[in-house]
């Protein structure tokens, strides 16, 4: 799967989750720069990558996005 | 007078900081967010909880070493956890939200995206750069005696001291914890948001449908 795929799949798992249609994703983007984007939120936005993508993170993975670039990376890595 | 000495948690002291985290999310109501949100049992939720600190995952509300704990003749008496929000680049959301759906089964996940839009109505993001006070508890017998303001102390010290630069500290609290917010006052913490829900449906799930968001400046 290309880069630009899984970040448009990505953009419509955080759209739905973080509740806003008009979000467009950078790779620097964090937490932080996002209204809404909690613990509880960023659990369901694990989990839904999984599920679209049919693939299970382990918690190495994980520890390692520190943004949505890293997400993007460490979801083709496991694709 | 009764001697306290003030340490960084280490892992022996998960038992303790399980029951911190469960009665902090209580707020002194019989609601347990852990329960109403993830439809877990209470002895699940601290199961749970106490798989997630011994992951030993630093730099959020659930890691251990953001927790101070006051001991008095061998005995943990007290806690109290913060840390510098988005340190190391490292959101607290992404942190605890990598534990929660790492350790919790998948139907608490589905059961909890099903509520967290309403509680997203009284949700504060927390303010990159600066200290997070997270739970905190005393326990019954060592109540009155100051130890949660000297923990408050104890644990700002500390992480200024690491990193000098921060110059605000703020804490979340449930409206409706009225002994928390004032135990916050003493510590020179004061008001300076709230947040409320007017859908009343939200106490099906937390103590209170208001989050009352506390700050004290740091002075050099």
């Amino acid at each position: 799967m290309e880069k630009t795929e899984v970040t448009e799949k990505l953009a419509l798992i955080l759209r739905k989750v973080l509740n806003n249609d008009s979000l467009v994703l950078r790779d620097d983007m964090t937490a932080s720069d996002v209204d809404n984007w909690d613990s509880l939120s960023h659990m369901i936005i694990i989990n839904d990558i999984e599920t679209v993508f049919s693939i299970k993170f382990k918690l190495k993975d994980l520890n390692k996005m520190r943004n949505v670039g890293n997400m993007i990376e460490i979801i083709i890595s496991k694709l | 007078m009764e001697e306290f000495i003030f340490r960084t948690a280490t892992i022996n002291d998960v038992p303790f900081l399980v029951e911190t985290i469960i009665e902090a999310e209580k707020s002194g109501s019989n609601i347990l967010s852990w329960t109403t949100i993830f439809g877990l049992s209470e002895s699940d939720s601290k199961r749970y909880l106490s798989d997630m600190l011994k992951e030993e995952i630093d730099g959020c509300e659930l890691s251990i070493s953001s927790f101070l704990v006051a001991e008095t003749k061998g005995q943990v008496v007290a806690a109290l956890s913060a840390w510098i929000e988005g340190e190391n680049n490292e959101s607290s959301a992404f942190l605890k939200g990598n534990l929660l759906s790492y350790i919790l089964p998948n139907d608490c996940i589905q059961k909890a995206s099903v509520i967290q839009p309403l509680l997203q109505e009284i949700h504060i993001d927390y303010i990159p750069g600066s200290i997070q006070k997270g739970a905190g508890y005393v326990a019954k017998d060592y109540r009155h005696r100051d130890l949660f303001r000297l923990l408050t102390d104890e644990i700002i010290g500390k992480l200024l001291k690491r990193n000098p630069s921060v110059t605000d500290a703020y804490t979340q609290i449930y409206g409706s914890n009225i002994a928390a917010i004032k135990a916050n006052q003493k510590a020179d913490f004061k008001i300076v948001m709230v947040k409320e829900s007017p859908n009343e449906e939200i106490l099906r799930y937390v103590p209170s449908n208001k989050k009352v968001l506390m700050k004290k400046e740091l002075y050099k």
